[in-house]
């Protein structure tokens, strides 16, 4: 009964006191615009001038339209769109017949273990992709699969049953990854729910699976079409699936096909045709970014409705707990337990065999002993500087622009709120190759081409988004009457931006500058994407190995990856358990 | 229709435990319309929420219409969607991706109380005239304004006919006048369809001129049960007496059979059973009974001096210094006192309460 007599939450952000110098602020607020624009600008229009020119990155040719013609000419091009559309539909299909069940035993029923749960989603997130791809092809390949050896003895088959090289197969890895994500977005839109208009429904008689149908399912229907929008978004830019199961099977999407253009295993990189099919990469992104900005926009609409005299209950499974439980679990088994006890498995053969007992006789920690030596330190160390530079950068840039866009009245701070978001429309392989061809192109200008920093600024442009989302919400909970009651007493702006909003937000950033860390770290398309001898990283190290069919060396070092991460945010969790919810996703 | 005995609910939360309801008794009449009044976290919600089956209570009996609802004992629960109750909610909880008519159909069409195809459009065009909301039937919700929305929460609730309605502050977001407004409404429109009503509320206006009964709860108890006259005049409790209207306190002692010894003076006041001379007792007036007159000299009366002077139109609030004590009073329209002014004050005896404590 606590928020009986609460009162009215004024978050809206449209009317504004002026409390700011204006001069100052403008003048600030113009520099962080054009820093951003050139930021994520420049790669993006060396996207669209590189789709203009053949030949290699800085040779003086003239414009031509060759390259569309190259690329939209050809049959091989639309066969590949469809395969990106196939691929993308049906992973989004996957992730979302699991995750919106997820939510709502998560969320609204009496399941027990939600703690461990909630861990273990989590690990889900740091269990890099193409870690988990890989350990799927290491049950499900034709050739070497476990799953399809042991199916293959027990019902004595002449060829092996299952077949992850294939497009279904594709959808099932990458489905399943992005479930923790869209878990966690949709669970943010099921938190935000009145309980009272679910208990409406009981009060007018009405049962608890006809309400979840009527009421739950159609009120967080904007949610689930956001989230669905996002993957889709996503969905169309990612490489990690596509390039390890895709490219052996020949199955291209568009992804990989920009990839293989400008890192062919032989001849030279054509970076002209990898704009071509850059350019409706683009087209689709930010289509896609328009029509979730509206969704939201909409959805917003929905949740104008809020109660207080809050109080969430939970429904009592009674019998069906253990259905429900059974489900968390089989998706947590195909998501975790399963890739990670493979990995492990493997890591400690000579060979990928089947359990037996001349397999338990030969087991060895040889491959992790042999890391050093194969991998040398500098990975390492660039992995390091990736993950505090990385998300340094972005947390300073993505608190800079929230506390224009949120707190300011600057005119346009709704340009410079877009601006920020547009890298969530640009896939990551975009950016990477707009940013390769920058650093090729404009070597003396921008002489970064080869090291490590390349990579960090392709991170940071990627990052930019979700960082300026998160300080945008953290900003908006701080009551604008705080920092007025600052300058009141007579501080500078910078000054209470330092001594008062930053303390308030201090859980918020930190929260997101551990997440931006730990992606930095798993992250492989664009840093494979800038690779050369000069900057590799550990995650790009695995891809080689793995390259190198050296499946044991790729195992080991994947086992320690994922150890490492869970580690890592354990430990914040812990250390930090004060400041809030550090580490649990925002 | 409503009786619920010795109900217990304890809430574990992050803090340690709350014992919401420490032994709620309660007995509501066929088309009687009874409130529940007390500040935030008095348990007043609980009760309801126990009701509607909400919230499963430990310990006690929920009767609704004769029928034994919950009784953790006897291990019964009848979920909510079975009770034969409606609800209002707080937030009014109208279902966003719905317009009115929907809304409003919903218990008709997809509950336990549903009704045939044919009579659904009759009903709900009924429903929502009762609220005076007819023509509204095809906006969205999301168009409302807050007030009509409150009106389609009401239809809502009343268009299964019911024989109880619940209601949980259905008032207290809307705006002051309008509050008003909507008070006069409720009433009638329970009143006209005899329908028996369960309120909660924390502000004792609302519940003075809605209740047929009262009850004052504080701490997950039931302090008072009585008509709203009857709270107001003859509160059961310094508790009640503090939370239900305004009040002059006044320490004193009792001084003998009917005695009492204060400040003022020693008063020829009756004085609850059960308390022995020089127990100490609080007296209590309200400021609308204390009087008084600028030509008055006779030696009985006591002399004040006015402090403040606080005029709202209709009332005057003063405050009288007497003694050492502060009295404040209320008078009808613009009284002719100013502040500084000498006057005489009278308190009728058999308006004093008195307390022990």
């Amino acid at each position: 009964m606590k928020a009986e007599t609460g009162y009215e939450s004024t978050l809206d952000t449209g009317t504004f006191v002026s409390r700011l110098k204006p001069q100052g602020v403008t003048l600030f607020a113009t520099g962080l615009s054009g820093f951003l624009l050139l930021l994520i600008g420049l790669p993006v229009a060396m996207v669209v001038l590189m789709s203009f020119r053949t030949g290699f990155p800085g040779e003086n040719v003239p414009f031509t339209l060759q390259n569309f013609a190259t690329v939209y000419l050809t049959q091989r091009t639309y066969e590949v769109l469809l395969n990106t559309v196939i691929f993308t539909v049906s992973s989004v299909a996957v992730t979302l017949v699991i995750a919106v069940p997820l939510v709502w035993i998560l969320m609204r029923t009496d399941v027990p273990l939600k703690k461990t749960i909630y861990v273990l989603l989590t690990v889900g997130i740091l269990i890099p992709v193409f870690l988990r791809t890989i350990a799927w092809i290491l049950l499900l390949s034709p050739r070497i699969g476990l799953v399809n050896k042991w199916l293959q003895q027990w019902l004595d088959l002449a060829g092996p049953p299952l077949n992850l090289y294939s497009l279904p197969g594709m959808a099932f890895v990458q489905g399943v990854s992005f479930v923790p994500g869209a878990f966690f977005m949709l669970a943010a839109a099921y938190r935000s729910m009145d309980p009272s208009l679910e208990e409406a429904a009981y009060t007018a008689g009405v049962g608890k699976l006809r309400t979840f149908l009527k009421i739950n399912i159609p009120i967080t229907l904007p949610a689930i079409a956001a989230v669905m929008v996002y993957l889709l978004m996503t969905g169309i830019a990612v490489f990690e699936v596509p390039a390890i199961i895709g490219l052996p099977a020949r199955i291209l999407v568009l992804s990989s096909l920009i990839y293989t253009s400008t890192t062919p295993s032989t001849g030279l990189p054509d970076y002209g045709v990898a704009g071509a099919y850059g350019a409706v990469m683009l087209a689709l992104g930010l289509v896609l970014a328009f029509l979730y900005v509206r969704i939201v926009k909409q959805g917003k609409k929905y949740t104008v409705i809020t109660g207080r005299g809050y109080r969430p209950r939970e429904i009592a499974l009674g019998r069906w707990k253990w259905a429900a439980l059974a489900f968390v679990f089989f998706y947590l088994s195909i998501e975790v337990f399963i890739p990670f006890v493979v990995l492990l498995w493997a890591s400690l053969l000579p060979y990928l065999q089947l359990p037996s007992a001349e397999a338990l006789s030969s087991l060895t920690l040889k491959h992790y002993i042999d890391i050093p030596s194969h991998v040398g330190v500098r990975p390492f160390i660039n992995t390091l500087i990736l993950m505090f530079t990385v998300p340094t950068l972005t947390m300073v840039v993505s608190v800079l622009v929230s506390w224009i866009v949120i707190r300011s009245q600057v005119s346009f701070r709704g340009f410079l709120d877009t601006l920020a978001f547009i890298p969530h429309a640009v896939p990551g392989i975009l950016m990477a190759v707009g940013l390769a061809y920058l650093g090729l192109a404009y070597r003396d200008y921008f002489p970064l081409y080869g090291t490590i920093f390349i990579i960090v600024i392709a991170h940071t442009i990627n990052w930019i988004a979700y960082g300026t989302r998160t300080t945008n919400s953290v900003m908006i909970q701080v009551h604008r009457e705080l920092e007025e009651a600052g300058r009141v007493s007579g501080a500078s702006a910078p000054r209470v931006l330092g001594k008062i909003v930053l303390p308030l937000i201090a859980a918020g950033v930190l929260n997101s500058w551990i997440w931006i860390g730990m992606l930095s770290y798993r992250e492989v398309t664009m840093s494979l994407t800038l690779l050369t001898r000069g900057n590799v990283v550990v995650s790009t190290v695995v891809w080689q190995f793995w390259g190198s069919g050296w499946v044991p060396q790729v195992s080991a070092l994947g086992v320690i990856l994922i150890l490492f991460a869970v580690v890592v945010v354990g430990t914040l969790r812990f250390a930090f358990a004060k400041l809030g919810e550090v580490g649990g996703t925002s | 229709m409503i009786r619920v005995t010795s109900l217990r609910k304890t809430f574990v939360g992050l803090h340690g435990t709350v014992r919401a309801l420490q032994g709620i008794d309660l007995d509501v009449r066929e088309g009687e319309f009874c409130v529940l009044l007390g500040a935030s976290g008095c348990g007043k919600t609980t009760t309801l929420r126990c009701v509607a089956g909400l919230e499963r209570p430990e310990e006690g009996e929920i009767e609704i219409g004769g029928t034994l609802v919950s009784s953790p004992a006897k291990r019964i629960f009848v979920p909510t969607e079975k009770r034969d109750i409606s609800m209002v909610f707080q937030s009014y909880a109208i279902w966003p991706h719905m317009d009115v008519f929907h809304n409003v159909a919903f218990p008709l069409t997809q509950g336990y109380r549903r009704v045939a195809r044919n009579q659904v459009a009759e009903k709900v065009r009924q429903a929502l005239r009762l609220v005076r909301l007819d023509g509204l039937e095809d906006r969205p919700a999301t168009d409302l304004s807050g007030g009509q929305q409150q009106r389609v929460a009401m239809a809502r609730a009343m268009v299964t006919e019911p024989k109880i309605l619940l209601m949980d502050e259905p008032l207290s977001n809307l705006d002051a006048r309008l509050r008003e407004q909507m008070r006069v409404e409720l009433k009638k429109i329970t009143k006209a369809i005899g329908v028996t009503t369960l309120y909660v509320t924390h502000d004792q206006a609302e519940a003075l001129s809605l209740g047929d009964k009262v009850c004052v709860m504080d701490g997950g108890e039931i302090l008072q049960v009585a008509p709203p006259n009857e709270v107001y005049a003859r509160p059961a409790s310094l508790f009640v007496a503090q939370f239900v209207g305004e009040m002059n306190f006044v320490k004193g002692k009792v001084a003998g059979p009917a005695q009492v010894e204060c400040a003022l003076g020693t008063l020829a006041i009756p004085v609850p059973a059960g308390l022995s001379a020089a127990s100490p007792v609080t007296l209590a007036i309200r400021p609308e009974h204390v009087k008084l007159d600028s030509a008055d000299r006779s030696p009985v009366s006591l002399t004040g001096s006015i402090t403040t002077k606080n005029y709202l139109g209709d009332t005057a609030l003063l405050e009288v210094e007497v003694n050492g004590v502060s009295l404040l009073v209320k008078l009808p329209g613009d009284a002719e006192f100013s502040v500084g002014q000498k006057t005489a004050v009278t308190l009728p005896l058999d308006r004093w309460r008195v307390f022990p404590g």
